[in-house]
């Protein structure tokens, strides 16, 4: 009975001793005895001269050939198609006839333009207090002050008449093509004029 | 080889309508693109003048054009028309105005409906922006009309080409009626004297300065 349980542990044994063979690559403690030495690199001596400069990658980034004139005057100036690097001088500037200002050609006098904004916008928001979300019919006459006393009542009568609250301004004369106030023209012949 | 003829199914729109529409940006993407526009079709016609970015109005200036020739040509009684205003006109009370309103205003317009105008830049902001209006509103006038000033060059022409245009009208219904008088009594002594009456007559042909010729058919006819 002794003999078999010492068989036991010195299998056991062995099977250990196979396992930490097999992990570790060799058997534990060591076989043989051999010292532990501590071991630090040292910085390898960097040598700076010509020779080493150009072993290593510091001018690997280099243009192959020289740039061509077209490349450099394009870089240096940009094109009109893909954006001007340098100013050029305006020469669609135009004086505007009613009040003198300045402007791009083909586009709206600033000047002019504020002033006849201001007041569309002053007649949309009046247009909009009076009209609501009813089915909109009929043209719609503005009118300012004292306009509505100058033709009879008749005359209003059928027609969607929005009120300003105040003056004409100067600039904005009656005398435009209104045709909700004037019937169109019923004949064809030239009407003259009164210069002729 | 028989090509049909395609010219007809739509009114000529009086515009420049370029052959592919632009891809305005939106996140709600092609269905936003026409949303966006939808509104600003519905400002226009509500407000008759609208102050917007100029890609999105030159947009929408194409198809307000389409929508008013469309309601022209066809009334409020095609089912077809009716349901383009009813897409394109977010409110309704502006579906009443189209046919109503615009309809009557632009039956005999040569011209196109709307105006499409540059409005001048403002700092801080990057894009183009415009003034579409649509012509006949009540507002104060964007441009200078020129139209109208008879000191103008083309007024001062096409006022000389009225009165030999009248002149030439007033010597043939005079010869009409010396015809006429002619035929019902001939050889009598009234023909001699309407005769130098009608040499009387257009005086205003050989008084003005521009008419070179004193014959009976003025220089505008030859051409």
């Amino acid at each position: 009975m002794a003999a078999t349980l010492v068989r036991c542990l010195r299998d056991t044994l062995k099977i250990i001793d196979w396992a930490v063979i097999s992990v570790l690559g060799r058997p534990f403690p060591p076989s043989d005895p051999c010292l532990a030495v501590a071991h630090y690199e040292t910085a390898p001596e960097k040598t700076y001269s010509l020779d080493n400069v150009f072993d290593s990658a510091f001018l690997w980034a280099v243009p192959k050939h020289r740039t061509t004139i077209e490349k450099r005057l394009k870089r240096k100036f940009g094109s009109p198609d893909y954006g001007m690097k340098i100013y050029l001088p305006k020469t669609n500037l135009l004086e505007c006839n009613t009040c003198g200002h300045h402007h791009e050609a083909g586009v709206l006098c600033s000047h002019c333009y504020e002033k006849v904004i201001a007041e569309t916008k002053e007649m949309q928001e009046k247009i909009q207090e009076n009209l609501g979300l009813s089915p909109v019919e009929q043209d719609v006459v503005v009118l300012y002050d004292n306009e509505r006393q100058k033709e009879p009542e008749e005359f209003w009568q059928g027609k969607r008449i929005v009120e300003m609250k105040k003056e004409r301004p100067p600039w904005f004369s009656k005398n435009l093509m209104q045709r909700s106030t004037q019937s169109p023209a019923s004949s064809n012949d030239v009407k003259p004029t009164e210069l002729a | 080889m028989n090509q049909a003829d395609v010219s007809k199914l739509i009114s000529k729109l009086r515009i420049n309508v370029a052959p592919r529409h632009r891809n305005l940006k939106n996140p709600d993407g092609p269905e936003g693109r026409l949303l966006k526009l939808r509104k600003t079709v519905t400002g226009l016609i509500k407000h008759e003048r609208i102050e917007l970015n100029y890609n999105r109005a030159d947009e929408a200036r194409g198809y307000a054009e389409r929508l008013i020739s469309e309601a022209i040509r066809y009334g409020d009684c095609h089912r077809t028309t009716m349901e383009l205003a009813d897409f394109w006109l977010l409110e309704k009370q502006l579906v009443h105005k189209l046919f109503k309103v615009l309809v009557p205003r632009f039956r005999e317009y040569p011209i196109s409906y709307t105006r499409l105008l540059k409005a001048p830049d403002s700092p801080g902001i990057a894009f183009k922006r415009a003034v579409l209006e649509l012509r006949g509103n009540p507002y104060p006038p964007l441009t200078v009309d020129s139209t109208r000033n008879r000191a103008l060059l083309h007024n001062v022409l096409l006022d000389e080409a009225a009165k030999a245009y009248r002149a030439q009208k007033v010597t043939g219904v005079t010869s009409e009626i010396l015809e006429k008088i002619e035929r019902e009594h001939p050889s009598s002594p009234a023909v001699e004297t309407q005769e130098s009456e009608v040499t009387k007559s257009p005086n205003i042909s050989e008084k003005s300065g521009v008419l070179q010729e004193k014959s009976s058919e003025p220089s505008y006819e030859k051409t």
